[in-house]
C-alpha cells in the first residue's frame, strides 16, 4: 500500500472545502470528487500519467452526498486506490455510500444543527445583543460541527477505508441530531417570544404573537408563501392609502 | 441615501463571495439571511440595521432545505443587497416600515431570481461533467472545477448589483411617508414570529414542550427589558 503523506491529506482536506465547485445536474459532485481525491491519485500513481488520467476520469462519474462528508469518500477512496483495489470494486463502494452519506448529512446538518444555529444567533440579536456578537456565536457552533465533520470524515475513511460504514454506525449522528432538534425547539420559542412583544408593548401584540406563532407552526413550510401574499396585500394597501 | 459607486462594487464583489459560500466554496454559511445582510449593512457602515432586515429574511428562509438537487429560494446575494441599500436609505437610526416592507419583498423576489440562477449554473456546469475514455489529466479537472466556481463568483456577483440598483431605485421612487406604521410594524412583526415559529416543524412536534418552554422563557426576558 501507498502511504499517503500529511501534505497530501492536507491538500485533500483543503479542496474537499469546494466539492460542490461544478454542482451540476448529470453527475452531481463527481468533478468535485475527482478534485479531492486528485492529490492522493497523484501519489498512488506517480509515474505513469496515463493510469492517473483514466483514475482521475473514473472518479469523474455520478457521486453524491453531503458536502461535508463526502471527505469521508474521498479518504476511503483515496485508501482502496493506495491498496491498487480492482476499480470495479471501488464503484460498487461508492454506489453503496453515496446515499447514506447524502441521507445522514441532509438529516443532520441541514435539519437540525443549522436551524438550531441560527436560532441562537437570531435568538441573540432579537435579546439585544450586538449585530456581530448574533452573527459570531451562529458561525462558531455551526462551523465546530462542520469543521469536525470535514476532518474527522477524512482522516476516518482514509484509516478505515471499506470497513467506513461500521465507523458511521458508531458515530451517534442520530443522538446528535436529536439533541440539536431539541435545543432547536427551545431556541424557536424563545425566538418568537422576543419578535412578539417589543419594547413596551401592549397586551394585544402579545396576543397576536401568540396567534401568529400558532399558524406559523400549522403551516411549516408554506409560511414563506402566506408571508409574502400578506406583505404584498400589506404593501397595495400602504400604497392606497398614501395616495389618499 | 444609495451606496456609492465604490460601495456597490464591494457589494457586488461581497454578494459574489456570499453566493460561493452558500454551495460552491467552503459553506461556511456566512451566506445565511441575517450574517449577509448585517455584512451588507457594514459595507456602508450600518452593520444594525443591515441585521435587521437580516433577521426577518432569516426567518422565512428557515424553513428553505438545500437537499441534493431540489430547486429553492437563494438567500445570500439579495441578503447583502438588502442588507446594504435599506442601511443606506436610513436617514435617522430608526427605520420606517414601509421601507423594511418594501425592501423585503424585494429581496423575497431576488432570492427567486437566484434560485432560478442557480439552477441555470447547474445547467452549464453539465459541460464540465465526465470525462473522455483516456481520462482527465489533474490540470485540466482543475480548471474544469474552477470554471464552475469562477461563473458561481460572476453570477453572484451581477445579481447582488442587479438587486443594489433595483433596490435602491424602487427604496428612492416610492413615498413612504403616506404608509400607516403602526399596521404596517405589527404585520412585519408577526411575520417574523411566524416564521421563527415555523422551525418547530423541521424538529418535529414531539418537542412542543421545549418550544413552549423557551417561549416562556422569551416572554419572561421581553417583559423584563
Amino acid at each position: 500500500m501507498t502511504e499517503l503523506g500529511a501534505g497530501v491529506r492536507r491538500r485533500m482536506l483543503l479542496r474537499s472545502f469546494c466539492v460542490q465547485g461544478s454542482w451540476n445536474y448529470q453527475t452531481l459532485i463527481g468533478t468535485g470528487l475527482a478534485f479531492i481525491l486528485a492529490p492522493a491519485l497523484r501519489n498512488v500513481y506517480a509515474g505513469d500519467g496515463d493510469a492517473l488520467a483514466r483514475a482521475l476520469g473514473r472518479h469523474t462519474e455520478l457521486f453524491n452526498s453531503h458536502p461535508y462528508l463526502a471527505a469521508v469518500a474521498a479518504g476511503a477512496i483515496a485508501r482502496l486506490e493506495a491498496e491498487r483495489v480492482p476499480p470495479e470494486t471501488v464503484a460498487r463502494f461508492k454506489a453503496a455510500v453515496r446515499g447514506s452519506l447524502g441521507t445522514l448529512g441532509d438529516r443532520l446538518v441541514w435539519l437540525m444543527w443549522r436551524p438550531m444555529s441560527v436560532l441562537l444567533g437570531v435568538s441573540l440579536v432579537l435579546a439585544g445583543a450586538a449585530w456581530w456578537v448574533g452573527a459570531l456565536a451562529f458561525l462558531l457552533v455551526f462551523n465546530a460541527l462542520h469543521l469536525w465533520m470535514r476532518a474527522w470524515g477524512l482522516k476516518a475513511g482514509l484509516r478505515d477505508g471499506l470497513q467506513i460504514g461500521g465507523t458511521l454506525r458508531g458515530v451517534p449522528f442520530q443522538q446528535m441530531g436529536n439533541r440539536a432538534a431539541q435545543a432547536g425547539a427551545l431556541l424557536a420559542g424563545f425566538a418568537a417570544a422576543l419578535a412578539a412583544a417589543p419594547r413596551g408593548s401592549h397586551p394585544w401584540q402579545w396576543g397576536a404573537g401568540l396567534a401568529a406563532a400558532i399558524l406559523g407552526i400549522a403551516l411549516g413550510r408554506r409560511v414563506r408563501a402566506v408571508a409574502v401574499g400578506a406583505l404584498l396585500l400589506a404593501l397595495a394597501a400602504g400604497l392606497v392609502l398614501a395616495r389618499t | 441615501m444609495s451606496p456609492t459607486a465604490l460601495q456597490t462594487a464591494v457589494l457586488a464583489v461581497l454578494g459574489g463571495l456570499v453566493a460561493l459560500d452558500g454551495t460552491s466554496v467552503g459553506q461556511f454559511m456566512v451566506s445565511r439571511p441575517f450574517v449577509a445582510a448585517a455584512l451588507g449593512g457594514l459595507v456602508v457602515g450600518r452593520p444594525a440595521l443591515g441585521i435587521g432586515i437580516g433577521v426577518l429574511l432569516e426567518a422565512l428562509h428557515l424553513a428553505v432545505l438545500p437537499v441534493g438537487a431540489s430547486k429553492y429560494p437563494e438567500g445570500g446575494p439579495p441578503a447583502v443587497a438588502a442588507g446594504a441599500v435599506f442601511a443606506a436609505s436610513q436617514t435617522t437610526a430608526v427605520a420606517t416600515s414601509g421601507t423594511v416592507l418594501v425592501a423585503v419583498l424585494l429581496a423575497l423576489g431576488f432570492e427567486w431570481v437566484g434560485g432560478w440562477t442557480v439552477e441555470r449554473l447547474r445547467q452549464f456546469n453539465v459541460r464540465l461533467a465526465g470525462a473522455p475514455p483516456e481520462g482527465l489529466s489533474p490540470g485540466r479537472l482543475a480548471r474544469r472545477q474552477g470554471a464552475g466556481i469562477a461563473a458561481d463568483f460572476a453570477r453572484g456577483a451581477v445579481l447582488t448589483l442587479l438587486a443594489v440598483l433595483a433596490m435602491d431605485a424602487v427604496l428612492s421612487m416610492v413615498d413612504f411617508s403616506g404608509f400607516p406604521e403602526i399596521p404596517l410594524a405589527t404585520l412585519l412583526r408577526l411575520a417574523m414570529v411566524a416564521g421563527l415559529a415555523s422551525a418547530l416543524r423541521l424538529f418535529g412536534r414531539g418537542n412542543y414542550p421545549l418550544f413552549i418552554a423557551g417561549a416562556a422563557a422569551g416572554a419572561v426576558v421581553a417583559w423584563l427589558r
